[in-house]
Parts: structure tokens; C-alpha cells; sequence
């Protein structure tokens, strides 16, 4: 290994925590000792992520309190060095680490914060696509209908969670005090850019949740239809759905497959 | 290259979004951190799409790691190269030192050694950047707060020779050569007489925090006296040379950081016999 490649090695290390020979490269000068030299890069490291940390989950910083959120840091600075070269990704990883490691696996809800704020991330800075017009629909034929395909917008995240974490997350954005965590009842949400590009999160039924994510998976208008059978009288389906098209389409969720 | 002179930017931050789209504010040109616009869309791109169409924009990346030992990372520089294609900058730079060490990336601009060995790997690596994006980069001097013993020269003689050996021009960043001469004792202006002046192709002005024994470059201040000096007495030695005032944390209002701009222009403009604005 070169100087400059072994060199670079132990700066590295040094910078998560190891012990190494680091020290008897450094020039002495001046008046700071060389151990405070190197503390300068080795707090700089761990302030810069754990200060993207908090600009990306600020709700589950005071979710946790300064004492846990000190833990999460310093642990997930340990499991998770950046492997990204935008700060951007750092935390990208926080939710799978809350899911696994206790304290924080004991108490479901911090992940699914955690997770919550990184799709409105996703939803925010999401490629632009043209949006699927009303002019554009009543242009279809019957044939075309039978066939079409409605995808979604690339900011459009779908995400179900059995905890409040989204009513603890606005409370919390509020200034007041979250909800008791847990419900008996499934939540489904839509997290998207709205057309003005401003992220909104809007609480979906089931059946509205279940026909997005067959959206998702790229079927067709009159499997859409078929999927409501069991749901809705046959007669009803066709009215129901383009009043659900319709309100999408106001929302942002759809995009044009021609342009 | 020639990299024109744009006059006096700032460096465009979300907060100032909406009111330069408003106000068109009496800015030459704007500096972004290419990396924040390694993202598909969203309000980033369609504010820069907006200001871009009124303004010169020039791209500065943090996290290339020219100076990394391990291989070129292909999929950063790819993604540069995807928004240099999109934005059209007038140039583009990043910094002269190791961010990444195999798969890891400290997100901090670490110091290189000054030796033969890093003049020859990085002089390689600019070339081979260089080749990959089509174009050519300017660099950036770091602050630091060490120096390696292992060092075979000064910082000063090791851009002169990187630039004698690769052509490479240099962002030259004013407050980053003061804090480094405070904290490793050397004398700024040594250091800025060092280098050939046809290798400035940009300059940055920034604050920084005092702790009387040591600087700490944290770019949350206003562009303290000393740094102000040092660039007026610069100045008398260069050309014009498109400058900019560089704001990370602690961002304040557009109105006051073009405060800031003026006084940079009132204090060179006779020097380089610049008419009034820039016109």
C-alpha cells in the first residue's frame, strides 16, 4: 500500500473512532497540541452527519427526546458510515435501524416516523413528469379505456402503517402532544408533491390504498374495475372509479403515459 | 479555458429561492452545490430551472474526493456529468482533497499531504476527471487544521507545480487560505504570490469562526476584516477575477449578503477599473 493510500486509511479510521498511528504523521506547530488537531476533524465528522440526521427527522428528534437521539446518532454513525456522497442518503437507512435494534425495535412507532419523513424527502426532490389532463381523458376512446394504464406520479409513495406516526409527526410539528402510538386500525397513506409541488400526506380507505398500489402494478382500467367486484355493485364500479380519477387527477397523482 | 469574468455571485441557497425569482436582485451570477441537484426534481430543480434563466450559474461539488487513493468513483462522476448537462454551467469546480476512503465518505474536505506521490495522483486523477466529463474543472484550496510531517513542500508550491504539471486553475478561496496560514503559521500572502495568477479562475469570500488559538472555517459569518484585507491586497496582483460570497450555515437575509457583495466590489472595482455594476 502507498503512503498517500495508508495515510488516507488511518484518517478514516480515525474519524470513526479507531485508535491508530495517525498522530506520528502530524506536524507540530503552533500553538494546539496534535491531539486537538485531530479532535477538530473527528467532532467536524460526527457533527456535519448527525446535523443531516436532524435536518431530515426533526419530529422524531423530539419524538425521542435529546438523550435517545444522542444514542440513535452515535449508533447509527457506528452500523451505517456513509456510504453516499450527498448527505442527502445518509439517514436513508435510519428506519430498517429502529426496526432492529432495541431500544428503539421495542417501540415500533420510531421507525415508522423515521420512515414517514424520509418519503416526504422522496416525495419532495421526485423526477417531474407532465400530469395526466381531463382533456386528455374525455379524448379516449372506449377502446382505449378498456386498456389504459394510469401511473402514478414519481413523488406518489404509498405507506401503511399500525401506529400513529403520522398524527404524532403533525402533533409534534404542531407544538402539541402526540397521540397514544398504537391503533387497532390499520392506517393508509399517500405521501405526494401536490401540483402546486408542495408534499402533502393524505389518510386513503383501504380499498382506495389497494387500487393506487394496483396502479403501481400497471393494470389496466378494466382490471381496475374487476378489482372492486367484491366491493362495490357491479353498477356502481365505472362511477366510482372515475370519481376516484377524478379527484386524483385534481390531487397530482397522475401522470400522462403519452408526453 | 477561459473562464470569463461573471462579475461578483453568491452562492444560491433554498432560502433565497423565492425572493431572487421575485425580485431579480442585482447579482452577476450564482454558485450551487452540484450534489444538492443530484436529485430527480421537485422544487430544487424547478427554483434553479427559474434563476437559471435570468442568471449565469456556476456548479461547485463537495464530494468528488479528487485526491481518494481508491478508484475514481464512476457513479458520482456520472451523476455530475448528468447535471452538467442539465444545468449548462459556465465551470464547474470542486476541491483539492480525499472525502472517501473505500465505501465510506466522511462529507468533510480532509487535507492531502504535500508530497510527490499526491502531486503525481492527484495531477493523474485531474486528467482522468477531466477526460470522464468532457470538460475541465477548477479546484478549490481546503482550510486544514493539521499538516503531515510526511509533507515535501508547502501547500503554495504544491498548487503551483499541480498547475505547472496539469494546467489546472484554481477556485481560490481567500478565507481559507487566511484560516490555514493563523492556524499553521505561514503568511497568507506568501502563499497567494505563490501562484501563477492565470491559474485564478474564481475566487470565494467566507467567515469564520476565531478561537484565538486556532480558526475554525464555518462559513456561518460575515467576511471578517482580516479576510477583506487579505483580498483587497490579492486583488492588486490579479486581473478581474469573478469573486463570490460563500454562506453555508447561519444564512441570513439575500439583502445582507449582497451587502457584503457591494462592499466587494466597491473595495476592488478601482483596482481592476471596473465600471459601476459591472457594466
Amino acid at each position: 500500500m502507498s503512503d498517500l493510500a495508508s495515510l488516507q486509511q488511518q484518517f478514516m479510521a480515525l474519524l470513526q473512532g479507531q485508535n491508530n498511528d495517525l498522530a506520528n504523521h502530524i506536524a507540530s506547530h503552533g500553538q494546539l497540541a496534535t491531539s486537538q488537531r485531530l479532535a477538530i476533524y473527528q467532532n467536524a465528522y460526527k457533527l456535519r452527519l448527525r446535523a443531516a440526521i436532524e435536518q431530515d427527522h426533526a419530529q422524531l428528534g423530539i419524538y425521542l427526546g435529546d438523550e435517545l437521539f444522542d444514542k440513535m446518532v452515535a449508533e447509527y454513525l457506528v452500523q451505517y458510515p456513509s456510504n453516499y456522497t450527498s448527505l442527502r442518503f445518509f439517514a436513508d437507512d435510519l428506519p430498517h435501524y429502529l426496526r432492529n435494534n432495541a431500544p428503539f425495535s421495542e417501540h415500533p412507532i420510531l421507525a415508522d416516523i423515521a420512515q414517514f419523513e424520509r418519503l416526504l424527502l422522496t416525495a419532495f426532490d421526485a423526477q417531474e413528469h407532465p400530469l395526466l389532463t381531463v382533456d386528455e381523458l374525455e379524448s379516449l376512446t372506449v377502446e382505449q379505456w378498456s386498456v389504459l394504464q394510469l401511473p402514478l406520479h414519481p413523488s406518489v409513495q404509498l405507506v401503511q402503517f399500525n401506529s400513529r406516526a403520522v398524527e404524532s409527526w403533525q402533533a409534534l410539528k404542531d407544538k402539541q402532544l402526540p397521540p397514544q402510538p398504537y391503533c387497532d386500525n390499520t392506517r393508509y397513506w399517500v405521501v405526494a408533491r401536490d401540483c402546486e409541488r408542495r408534499t402533502q400526506f393524505i389518510n386513503v380507505d383501504l380499498l382506495e390504498y389497494r387500487l393506487l398500489t394496483l396502479l403501481r402494478q400497471q393494470v389496466n382500467f378494466v382490471q381496475l374495475c374487476q378489482s372492486c367486484i367484491t366491493d362495490i355493485p357491479s353498477e356502481e364500479i365505472t362511477g366510482f372509479l372515475i370519481s376516484l380519477i377524478n379527484q386524483w387527477l385534481e390531487r397530482g397523482w397522475l401522470v400522462s403515459a403519452t408526453k | 479555458m477561459q473562464t470569463q469574468f461573471l462579475g461578483f455571485g453568491l452562492g444560491l441557497r433554498a432560502p433565497h429561492f423565492e425572493q431572487i425569482i421575485a425580485d431579480k436582485p442585482a447579482v452577476d451570477w450564482f454558485e450551487i452545490i452540484s450534489e444538492n441537484y443530484f436529485v430527480a426534481g421537485g422544487k430544487p430543480w424547478h427554483y434553479l430551472n427559474k434563476i437559471r434563466a435570468d442568471y449565469p450559474v456556476v456548479m461547485h461539488g463537495v464530494s468528488m474526493s479528487i485526491g481518494s487513493t481508491g478508484p475514481l468513483n464512476l457513479d458520482y462522476l456520472q451523476a455530475l456529468k448528468n447535471t452538467i448537462a442539465r444545468v449548462e454551467p459556465q465551470w464547474v469546480s470542486d476541491h483539492l482533497c480525499f472525502s472517501q476512503v473505500g465505501n465510506i465518505n466522511s462529507h468533510d474536505l480532509l487535507p492531502m499531504p504535500y508530497t510527490d506521490e499526491a502531486l503525481e495522483h492527484l495531477a493523474s486523477r485531474i486528467h482522468q476527471v477531466q477526460e470522464f466529463l468532457g470538460r475541465e474543472m477548477i479546484f478549490e484550496n481546503v482550510s486544514s487544521y493539521l499538516t503531515y510531517k510526511d509533507s515535501q513542500m508547502s501547500e503554495w508550491d504544491f498548487l503551483a507545480a499541480l498547475h505547472n504539471k496539469t494546467g489546472c486553475r484554481f477556485l481560490m478561496d481567500i478565507n481559507n487560505v487566511y484560516v490555514s496560514a493563523r492556524n499553521h503559521q505561514f503568511d497568507a500572502m506568501t502563499y497567494l504570490n505563490a501562484i501563477p495568477t492565470k491559474a485564478i479562475a474564481q475566487i470565494h469570500l467566507a467567515g469564520h469562526q476565531d478561537f484565538g488559538s486556532h480558526i475554525i472555517d464555518t462559513h456561518d459569518e460575515d467576511v471578517p476584516p482580516a479576510v477583506w484585507e487579505l483580498y483587497a491586497n490579492y486583488a492588486k496582483q490579479l486581473g478581474p477575477v469573478s469573486t463570490m460570497i460563500e454562506r453555508d450555515d447561519n444564512i441570513g437575509s439575500l439583502q445582507d449578503l449582497m451587502t457584503e457583495l457591494e462592499r466587494a466590489r466597491q473595495l476592488v472595482a478601482p483596482i481592476w477599473q471596473l465600471e459601476e455594476n459591472n457594466e
